[in-house]
């Protein structure tokens, strides 16, 4: 160790040494140099982050994000979709609006998955994001209607999202198959459920960490206008691509 | 033949399918696979096995190209033993990926290069069936010599068209008789055929029905049990890989459950005995919070050594010399090969046994990391060991993220509204601390006002009844009890009936421990299962164990599933992890148990009061991560030296 400091002093002194030998306009030039490019590079970061311009697919696995993704992009299911490994992120201009002409900028849209050991990527998008969807299966909702309530539940108490109040849009996917459930219908169901799971896990404890919040009035039956942030609840089909409410919402929320 | 070929990003988008093996797949074998095995890390298999919720068992095959981001994915019949596909599908990847575009989806094109793959891929089979059968002529000659002929000519039939690898890619296991009499049937049936229909689907089919006529003496209820039995095995050496390596355990023998001491000698539970009572204080819910409410981060330091430590490999093995290397690094160019991630697995390895991970589970992981990783670029200024690293620290948290719900108390209520008791059953071998964490969990539910009761199916050790007594009444809660050598179905059937008579929300069971090999009480828990059918069965198991956690978790699950009675046998939710307090940082087991059996650490023990319950607490560990990487960092003497001494040579080659 003491060999250690002493070669370390050494170095340091000849360092010293060279530094000094230097003219002074080149060590000015230096530390300027030094200077800017930190400066710009904060300014950067700064910049880069203060934008929230990134709109966030959220659901259970299965609800048809990854289609409703390539149909705001694309236009088209292409050959289908298998459950996603990976966020989709990308940023574009959306697909109806390719055509129209004047100064469109481009969204970001990504797509988490939403197999339940994936679901922590969510934190990493939700500091950009200006607004969420979070993708009902209205076809198949019965069966999931508390894993649905329970996923819907913790986004809603996070932190992030109450605190900038990011807009929620609940999009009941599938609508085009006959025995797909009314919006009206999937809506009252999830409050009565997270109804329920407000009682139990306002129970459990102040320290689980999943509810940084807790949702609307206590002592009232919950209901999705108690919420601070914004929520709306929609229709659409992926695989026909009938996503104009969903469209709709993207542009009011991230500016043209 | 072929059921489906996909190839898909990581994304979820299907880019590429094989139009002309159009078949409508029975069940969703592909989000099957990504499901449950490629997002549980078990992308190093060689296969993954799917029964379809109809008739009809596939086996997947897949390869990923980590590059890109793609994955390709075989989908073929469980009965025909495919030997080109893997062939197929890595000369697959290696024509697709160079006309990969990310901004393209659509590969019309690809069919004309996959027609002339699968052809080439099929050649090769050929080739090298006909290598193999070569070397076996006698044999089967010797064997079965009327039906070499019969052979040579399917063989000679098939080897002009291309359909012909329809049977014989089934034929090359070498050992297996039964496999080879298929092949034998199927080229003989199949051999005049050929020119005529090209549907190799039906290979086996035909095989099956033309048999008797084209083959004479063949007995075919003999070769279809044979072959059930191949399909069978196979099943079971994937089901059961993990336990089969661990050398069996003694069972204990001194356990007997019909001739022991006549029932008054063991049967103290009679209320006379009431000097316990005096002393036992009684013990409302205040001693305190139970610590599972309170914010605790019980894994993250666990976890991050387990990634964070290993960075003591440091000096990976460099061929390519200094200068290449570090220009390599700056640019971002150098593609990851197996034998890079060679020396920084390993070590990762180790450090994961140090951490009491259980061998098997560090070599799968590792295994798998290495998949996901291969082919992959490095990115500028990263070393491979922090790549290899950050992958398994994402594939740690992805195992230890629980897939189902872990929140009892709201299944506790939905229970209620339905007017049942919630019964959970405790399992798991002598002496992990059953009883103990029972009553801890019953004074967790109390404290949030659900009614508790105790049921004593431990029936067979003697003081079971007692010590569960002695908890129900510093807790005062309802216990039932039988006394000892009932049936512990019986009493935990009863006492879900008292439950629901006395407005009981919540039924805790406890059982006696056994070991996982003790066929006869093994029977009795199925028994106990599947007569009551719980809400949720424990898996209480001790953070001490090391291998043995794997052999525990397997064979329990195993001996569920196949002494069950149901068609879908009742396996383990949940586990509840005993003695974390005496453990320190060897914290492996959680990760081998739950990555063995996928189900969820529900509650943590750790201690010996009742507040003593934690819940493992995964996502706690992103900010922390930082932190620990930089304490863990091996800033000490030792590294800097090294380093220290490196440049030195460096500046000193550089100046001669």
């Amino acid at each position: 160790m003491e060999q250690w400091v002493y070669h370390i002093k050494q170095q340091v002194s000849q360092i010293e040494q060279w530094i000094r030998q230097q003219p002074a306009d080149q060590l000015y030039i230096a530390i300027a140099a030094v200077v800017i490019a930190s400066a710009l590079l904060i300014l950067f970061r700064t910049f880069n982050r203060s934008k929230a311009n990134s709109i966030i697919l959220a659901g259970l696995s299965g609800s048809g994000k990854t289609i409703l993704f390539y149909q705001l992009r694309d236009g088209s299911a292409h050959h289908g979709t298998v459950t996603s490994m990976e966020p989709n992120d990308d940023t574009f201009l959306l697909h109806s609006e390719v055509e129209k002409k004047g100064k469109i900028k481009p969204v970001r849209v990504v797509d988490v998955p939403g197999h339940s050991r994936l679901r922590s990527k969510l934190d990493e998008f939700l500091p950009h994001a200006a607004g969420l969807i979070f993708v009902v299966d209205a076809l198949d909702f019965l069966p999931n209607c508390r894993a649905v309530a329970e996923y819907l539940y913790d986004i809603l108490t996070k932190a992030i999202i109450v605190k900038k109040k990011i807009p929620v849009l609940i999009l009941c996917n599938k609508t085009d198959k006959v025995t797909a459930h009314s919006k009206e219908f999937i809506r009252k169901q999830l409050e009565k459920e997270i109804d329920k799971l407000r009682t139990s896990r306002t129970a459990i404890s102040s320290a689980d960490v999943s509810s940084e919040y807790t949702l609307g009035v206590s002592g009232e039956a919950f209901s999705f206008s108690q919420c601070h942030n914004k929520l709306s609840i929609a229709e659409a089909s992926g695989i026909t691509g009938e996503i104009s409410q969903a469209e709709q919402f993207i542009r009011e929320h991230v500016k043209l | 033949m072929l059921e489906q070929l996909l190839i898909f990003t990581r994304g979820g988008l299907i880019l590429w399918t094989c139009k002309e093996l159009g078949n409508a797949l029975k069940g969703s074998p592909i989000d099957a696979l990504i499901r449950s095995c490629l997002l549980e890390e078990r992308s190093a298999d060689a296969a993954f096995n799917y029964d379809a919720p109809g008739a009809g068992a596939y086996t997947l095959k897949w390869t990923f190209d980590n590059d890109l981001g793609l994955v390709f994915v075989a989908v073929y019949q469980r009965i025909l033993n495919l030997l080109y596909v893997e062939d197929l599908l890595s000369a697959m990847r290696r024509e697709f990926s160079q006309i990969y575009n990310p901004k393209r989806t659509a590969y019309g094109e690809f069919d004309e290069t996959f027609r002339q793959l699968q052809k080439e891929a099929e050649i090769r089979a050929e080739a090298m069936r006909k290598l193999k059968q070569a070397g076996m002529a006698p044999m089967v000659l010797g064997k079965k010599q009327g039906q070499a002929a019969c052979l040579r000519a399917g063989q000679q039939g098939g080897g002009k068209q291309r359909s012909s690898s329809n049977g014989g890619s089934g034929n090359d296991e070498d050992g297996d008789d039964a496999e080879k009499r298929r092949g034998l049937v199927d080229n003989s049936s199949n051999g005049p055929q050929n020119g005529i229909k090209e549907s190799r689907a039906s290979s086996a089919v035909k095989g099956k029905e033309n048999g008797p006529p084209d083959s004479g003496a063949f007995d075919v209820s003999k070769l279809q049990k044979l072959r059930s039995k191949v399909a069978k095995k196979n099943d079971a050496s994937t089901a059961s890989k993990a336990s089969n390596k661990e050398p069996k355990k003694i069972v204990k023998k001194n356990r007997v459950w019909d001739d022991s001491p006549s029932e008054s000698k063991l049967d103290f539970t009679d209320p006379i005995d009431e000097r316990g009572d005096g002393i036992v204080e009684v013990l409302a819910a205040d001693q305190g919070e139970s610590m599972m409410d309170k914010e605790e981060i019980v894994s993250s330091d666990s976890e991050d050594e387990e990634g964070g430590e290993t960075e003591s490999a440091k000096p990976i093995a460099r061929k390519k010399g200094w200068f290449s290397s570090m220009f390599q690094s700056i640019s971002g160019n150098a593609v990851l090969e197996k034998s890079d991630l060679q020396p920084a697995l390993k070590a990762l390895k180790d450090r994961l046994m140090t951490k009491n991970v259980a061998e098997e589970i560090a070599e799968k992981l590792c295994e798998s990391i290495a998949a996901s990783l291969e082919g992959k670029k490095l990115g500028s200024f990263t070393r491979v060991f922090s790549t290899v690293q950050a992958a398994m620290e994402e594939a740690l948290l992805r195992i230890l993220t629980p897939k189902r719900s872990v929140d009892i108390l709201r299944d506790v209520h939905a229970a209620k509204e339905q007017g049942k008791p919630y019964v959970i059953v405790f399992v798991g071998v002598n002496g992990v601390g059953k009883s103990t964490n029972l009553a801890k969990v019953a004074y967790w539910l109390l404290q949030h006002k659900v009614n508790v009761m105790l049921a004593a199916c431990d029936t067979f050790r003697s003081g079971a009844v007692e010590q569960l007594r002695t908890h129900a009444r510093r807790l005062q809660i309802p216990i039932f009890e039988k006394g000892y050598e009932k049936d512990p179905a019986m009493v935990a059937k009863e006492a879900i009936q008292e439950a629901s008579r006395n407005n009981s929300n919540v039924v805790l069971v406890d059982t006696a421990g056994r070991m996982q090999d003790n066929e006869p009480l093994m029977r009795a828990l199925s028994k106990l299962i599947n007569v009551n059918k719980p809400d949720l069965v424990l898996f209480v198991g001790e953070a001490l164990v090391g291998n043995d956690a794997v052999d525990q978790l397997s064979k329990f699950n195993q001996k569920l599933a196949d002494l069950s009675t149901l068609p879908t046998a009742r396996l383990i939710d949940g586990i509840l992890l005993t003695k974390f307090d005496t453990i320190d940082d060897k914290v492996g087991a959680a990760l081998s148990m739950v990555y063995i059996s996928g189900a969820p650490v529900m509650f943590v023990g750790c201690g010996q009061s009742y507040t003593d319950l934690k819940k493992l607490n995964v996502k706690s560990i992103e900010p922390d991560r930082r932190k620990w990487r930089n304490i863990l960092r091996p800033a000490t003497s030792d590294f800097l030296q090294i380093s220290f001494l490196k440049i030195m040579t460096i500046i000193r080659n550089l100046q001669d």
